[in-house]
């Protein structure tokens, strides 16, 4: 897979996906440009990213410039790891370093098992409980053990000032993924979701999940949405409330939606902190609810949010065909798909279905393997 | 029928990966016109822009949640009959011709 070659990239967005790919394919790549003009270079949390690649891998390179508006990354070895700590920052939730961390950390040495602290649940970024239910079990599906994967919430911590806590353990794979065949996306039998509220009243995830429950039980009886409120430490440094649902298919495939209520960013928080207009758990509930069945009227095998996982889960497969189906394409997972065909070569056949509106999609993996464990 | 499906999967095929011809070109060019590839043709750019306003612009935030602008009332009638059938309590002759029709 590696090219000598440095690959030449401008501009901070697809940040994740480049450094994830040029991770995997061992393909040293330049940056430039990086947020030209406004508040030129990278942000703390690309910083953080940063940071963490060289955590878990061995003999990287990392340079930036002194505005950082230029990043060179020659990649180095998935190590993986036990017992390693990170803290994301404030200004992306968990969710934006877990979705690399675990492609990275099948591709490993040792498996990984990293605790991260920070947000656990915000509004731009899935929440971790989306990633415990939906993200790690899309894995089995390509051939990864459910055991050794986990997700473990130990404290929550919602925006601005975070607090929370998760372990991740992402088992390494032996060689290769498997390829799939994953079009039947079933139908819904049954909806699970959790709720939290951190420092504040119980009481309020009643109310999140009476509303939510209003809205599923039109579709269908089986709705069951836990509670989780914490309080004292567990409950991080801010106050808030959210909640993740999930709908469970037949064919076992996993359509999520998240919301996270609560006070805007580190920015504001000085100033005005108190003065913005929260969002009542009634309306947040029943938003959750309408995401949940806008995915669901979607159609595919995942949720949009997902879709960029999916096909980056494809394009590693071994040289075999992967055939997915997906509702509509959205802008993320079409930048994906741009990089993917960058990095790795691989260019899918996309094929829309205009009788249920999805798409499918098919590709031949790129045999991705995991090299850093052979060499042990 | 068949005509305008291969149509809608050509264009859909150009939407993501640009121009055929582009796609060919080694490194060395790309550097020059990696921007250039992402532009699509004349008709198309305009609708293809409103749908993503973030599709040109380098320095995009990186989010993977797709954000709906605005969500539709789902206790009204309608929307609700128009994805019964996803559901385990709708009708399955439906729904399971709905996974064939591709094929």
């Amino acid at each position: 897979m590696g090219r000598d070659k440095t690959r030449r990239l401008s501009g901070s967005r697809h940040f994740r996906q480049r450094m994830v790919l040029a991770t995997l394919t061992s393909t040293p790549v330049t940056i430039v440009d990086i947020r030209a003009d406004g508040t030129p270079g990278l942000r703390d949390h690309e910083v953080s990213l940063l940071r963490l690649l060289d955590k878990i891998s061995d003999h990287s390179d990392i340079e930036i410039n002194e505005t950082g508006t230029k990043l060179r990354y020659k990649p180095g070895v998935i190590i993986g790891g036990k017992d390693l700590e990170h803290d994301c920052g404030l200004q992306r939730g968990i969710g934006y370093f877990l979705e690399p961390l675990i492609l990275l950390g099948l591709f490993g040495r040792s498996p990984l098992s990293i605790r991260l602290k920070g947000i656990t649940n915000d509004t731009k970024d899935p929440s971790v409980d989306t990633f415990r239910m939906v993200t790690l079990h899309m894995l089995k599906h390509f051939g990864v053990p459910l055991e050794g994967l986990e997700l473990k919430i130990e404290s929550r911590g919602a925006p601005p000032l975070g607090g929370g806590e998760v372990l991740l353990r992402v088992p390494n794979i032996n060689s290769t993924l498997t390829a799939v065949n994953w079009v039947d996306e079933g139908m819904v039998k049954r909806i699970r979701g959790v709720t939290f509220s951190t420092r504040v009243s119980p009481q309020i995830e009643n109310r999140i999940l009476y509303a939510a429950r209003g809205l599923f039980n039109k579709f269908i009886p089986d709705v069951h949405i836990f509670t989780d409120h914490r309080s004292g430490a567990s409950g991080g440094r801010s106050a808030g409330y959210g909640v993740s649902v999930v709908a469970e298919t037949t064919t076992g495939c996993l359509i999520s939606a998240d919301a996270t209520v609560s006070h805007t960013n580190v920015d504001e928080l000085s100033t005005e902190s108190e003065k913005p207009e929260l969002m009542s758990p009634e309306d947040l509930g029943e938003q959750v609810a309408s995401m949940l069945l806008e995915e669901v009227a979607q159609g595919g095998v995942v949720d949009s949010t997902h879709q960029g996982l999916l096909f980056m889960l494809c394009a590693l497969c071994p040289p075999d065909v992967s055939k997915v189906r997906v509702g509509q394409l959205t802008p993320y997972a079409i930048e994906t798909l741009r990089n993917i065909r960058d990095f790795l070569d691989v260019k899918f056949i996309i094929k829309p279905d205009p009788n249920s509106n999805t798409v499918t999609l098919k590709c031949v993996g790129a045999g991705v393997k995991n090299l850093a464990r052979k060499i042990s | 029928l068949a005509r305008t499906l291969s149509r809608r999967s050509a264009s859909l095929m150009q939407l993501v990966y640009g121009k055929p011809s582009t796609e060919l070109d080694n490194d060395n060019s790309k550097e020059d016109s990696s921007d250039e590839e992402f532009f699509i043709p004349k008709g198309q750019k305009k609708q293809a822009q409103n749908e993503l306003p973030s599709f040109d612009d380098i320095d995009a935030e990186d989010y993977s949640k797709f954000f709906k602008s605005e969500l539709r009332d789902w206790s009204s009638g309608d929307l609700v009959e128009s994805i019964r059938d996803r559901f385990v309590t709708g009708d399955w002759l439906k729904a399971s011709l709905r996974g064939h029709e591709i094929d």
